[in-house]
C-alpha cells in the first residue's frame, strides 16, 4: 500500500480499529514497523485513537458490545505486533488496577469492557477473571502494588463479596493503600457508599474517568 | 389477609374489560424468595416440583399478588442442552460454563426433548401443581428463556456476540436448534394449562444493537410467541437493562405485555408502544426492593403508577426484574400496600412524590 507519511499510517490504523478490521490492523502495524515509525506513537495515535473513537461511538449508542469487542480484538492484534518494538519506558510507571468479577458470578462482559477502556487509557490492568474470592483481590493488589481494586457483578447474591473486600482491607489496615471501586447491574452509588467503597461508575467510560480522578491522572 | 376485595384473576379480567377494579394489578416478581416463605434452601426448590409449587403457592398466599411465575433461574433449558450450571446450597443457580468451549463444536449442539430432562419435568410438575392449587384465583405462568439468551448460555455470551458479526449463519443455525427445543418446552408448558412467560435478557440493548436484535432475537421470539398465541394464551416478554431502542420490535414480535426493568422509562414506553401493549415494571429490584426502606418502596411504586397508570393498553405494577432472594418481606408487603393505597381509578398522585426519587 502506498503510504505518504506517518500521519496517514496512524489515521488508517485508527480507522481499521473502528471498522473492526483485524486483518488490516495487523497489516498496518507491520507496515509501521517496516517504515521504522516509533512503536509507541503508532500504538497511541493509531490503535488507541481507534479504540477511543469506538468508545465514543458506544457512548452515542452507535456501537454496542459486539462492535466494541471486535474493535478491541483488532486493537489487541495490533498491540501484539507493536509491543516488542517499544523502547524501554522512561516515563513514570503506570497506575495499576486489579479487576475482576466477584465470587458467585460469572458474568464478565462488563468487567472486560472496563478493562479494555482502562488499558486504552494507559493504565496497567491485572485481570483476575470471574468468580473471584475477596481475599484473592487483596492478595493480588498487595503483590502488584495496585492502587485500585475494581469489582464487578451482575448478581445481587454476589454483592456482599464487594463489602467483604472492604472489610478485609480494614481489618488488614490496608484501607488507605488500595482504593476500591464497584460497578455492575444491581450496583448503585448508594450501595457503594453503604459498603464504604471509594467510588462507583455506571458504565465503562465513567469507570475510566473515576480511576483517573482517584489516581490523579493516568500517567502514561 | 390482604384486605383486597377481588381475586387476582377476577381483577385482571375486569381490568382488561375496562370494568371497575379495587386496585391496579401488582406483581412483585417472586422467584427464589419463595424458598424463604416456607423456610427451605434455595437449591431445594430447583429440582423438586412438589416443593417448588408449595413454595410458590405459599408466597402467593402470603403476599396476595396478581400472578405466579414458576421460576428458579434462567438455565434449565441450557443445562438440558449441555451447559454447566452451579447450584450453591442457598443461592440462585448460575452458569458455570457454556456447553461448548471450542466454537468448532458448535455443530455438535442438537435439539433435545425437554421431557427427557429431569429438571424441566420438575418445573412442569410444579406448574401443574400450582395451577391445581390456585387456578380459579390467579394466573400461573411458566418461565421460558428466550432463544438468543439460551444460545448465549450454550456458547458463552462473548463468543455469541462476536459471532453475530463474524459468523451470522452459525448464530442462526444455533438459534434454530434452540428454538426447536424451546417450542417443545413451550408446548409442554401449555399442556400443563400455564402460559409460558418469556424472558430474553441477552437480547437487551445494554448488550446488542437494535439491528442485531432485529436479526437474531426477533425472528425466534416471534416464532415462539406465534406458537403460544396459537394455543390461545397471551404472552409477557421481559427483557432486562436498556430496552428503549427495541420496544417496537418487542411489540412487533407479538408480545401482549412488555415487562421492563428500571433502566427503562415507563413514560417513554407508554408514549412509544402503550397503544399496542400492556406494560409492567419497573420498581428497582436491587436498589429499592432489596436495599430500600418500606417508604422507598412506597415512593417508587407511586412514581411508577404516576408514569404508567394511564397506559392505553393497561399497566401492571411490578418489580423491574425477578426479586433478589433476600428481598425483605416487609418491602414486598409495602409494595402491595402502596398499590392498595393508590386505589382505583387512579385519581391523582402528588407530583411532589416524583421529585423525591
Amino acid at each position: 500500500m502506498a503510504v505518504t507519511d506517518n500521519t496517514e499510517v496512524f489515521q488508517r490504523l485508527s480507522n481499521a480499529v473502528v471498522d473492526m478490521d483485524e486483518e488490516t490492523t495487523i497489516a498496518l502495524s507491520e507496515l509501521s514497523i517496516e517504515l521504522g515509525i516509533d512503536a509507541y506513537e503508532t500504538i497511541d495515535k493509531g490503535l488507541v485513537s481507534g479504540m477511543m473513537r469506538a468508545g465514543d461511538l458506544y457512548e452515542q449508542e452507535e456501537y454496542f458490545i459486539p462492535e466494541l469487542l471486535l474493535c478491541s480484538d483488532a486493537m489487541y492484534s495490533g498491540l501484539s505486533i507493536l509491543q516488542p518494538y517499544l523502547k524501554k519506558e522512561t516515563g513514570k510507571p503506570k497506575s495499576r488496577v486489579v479487576i475482576g468479577v466477584v465470587e458467585g458470578d460469572t458474568h464478565d462482559i462488563g468487567k472486560n469492557l472496563v478493562k479494555i477502556m482502562l488499558v486504552t487509557s494507559g493504565f496497567e490492568v491485572i485481570d483476575l477473571g470471574h468468580d473471584i474470592s475477596p481475599r484473592s483481590f487483596i492478595d493480588e493488589a498487595n503483590r502488584s502494588g495496585a492502587q485500585i481494586i475494581a469489582l464487578s457483578t451482575l448478581m445481587t447474591t454476589a454483592m456482599d463479596g464487594m463489602a467483604e473486600v472492604v472489610r478485609i482491607l480494614e481489618k488488614d489496615k490496608k484501607r488507605n493503600v488500595h482504593l476500591v471501586i464497584v460497578g455492575g447491574g444491581p450496583i448503585s452509588s448508594a450501595f457503594a457508599k453503604k459498603i464504604g467503597a471509594d467510588g462507583y461508575a455506571p458504565n465503562a467510560s465513567d469507570a475510566v474517568r473515576l480511576v483517573k480522578v482517584l489516581t490523579g491522572g493516568n500517567q502514561k | 389477609m390482604t384486605g383486597d376485595l377481588m381475586k387476582p384473576a377476577e381483577r385482571l379480567q375486569a381490568y382488561s374489560e375496562g370494568r371497575p377494579i379495587d386496585r391496579l394489578p401488582c406483581v412483585p416478581i417472586v422467584g427464589n424468595t419463595a424458598a424463604r416463605v416456607i423456610g427451605v434452601k434455595v437449591s431445594e426448590l430447583r429440582n423438586d416440583g412438589r416443593l417448588l409449587a408449595r413454595a410458590q403457592v405459599a408466597a402467593y398466599k402470603r403476599f396476595g399478588y396478581d400472578g405466579i411465575r414458576i421460576f428458579t433461574d434462567l438455565y434449565g433449558q441450557a443445562e438440558a442442552m449441555g451447559a454447566k450450571v452451579r447450584c450453591p446450597l442457598d443461592e440462585t443457580a448460575y452458569l458455570e460454563n457454556p456447553a461448548i468451549s471450542n466454537l468448532d463444536q458448535i455443530d455438535s449442539i442438537r435439539p433435545i426433548d425437554p421431557l427427557k430432562s429431569g429438571l424441566l419435568r420438575q418445573h412442569l410438575d410444579a406448574m401443574e401443581r400450582t395451577l391445581e392449587a390456585v387456578s380459579e384465583e390467579a394466573p400461573v405462568t411458566g418461565a421460558l428463556t428466550g432463544p438468543f439468551t439460551n444460545a448465549s448460555f450454550l456458547v458463552g455470551t462473548e463468543n455469541l456476540v462476536r459471532l453475530t458479526l463474524k459468523r451470522p449463519k452459525a448464530v442462526h443455525r444455533l438459534c434454530r436448534v434452540v428454538l426447536e427445543t424451546s417450542l417443545q418446552y413451550a408446548e409442554a408448558i401449555l399442556k400443563t394449562g400455564c402460559a409460558p412467560s418469556l424472558t430474553d435478557p441477552m437480547s437487551s440493548a445494554t448488550l446488542i444493537s437494535p439491528g442485531l436484535f432485529r436479526e437474531f432475537a426477533f425472528p425466534y421470539l416471534k416464532s415462539l410467541i406465534d406458537f403460544i398465541h396459537g394455543h390461545g394464551k397471551a404472552v409477557t416478554l421481559h427483557i432486562c437493562g436498556k430496552t428503549h431502542p427495541v420496544w417496537e420490535f418487542m411489540a412487533d414480535a407479538g408480545a401482549d405485555c412488555l415487562s421492563i426493568d428500571n433502566d427503562a422509562n415507563l413514560s417513554a414506553a407508554k408514549a412509544k408502544v402503550g397503544n399496542r401493549v400492556r406494560l409492567m415494571g419497573n420498581v428497582p429490584p436491587a436498589a429499592v426492593m432489596l436495599q430500600g426502606s418500606t417508604e422507598d418502596v412506597r415512593m417508587a411504586v407511586r412514581k411508577c403508577v404516576s408514569q404508567a397508570h394511564d397506559n392505553p393498553r393497561g399497566y401492571i405494577v411490578a418489580s423491574g426484574c425477578s426479586l433478589p432472594t433476600e428481598t425483605p418481606f416487609a418491602n414486598i408487603d409495602a409494595m402491595m400496600e402502596a398499590v392498595r393505597e393508590v386505589g382505583y381509578p387512579v385519581t391523582e398522585i402528588d407530583p411532589a412524590d416524583e421529585d423525591t426519587l
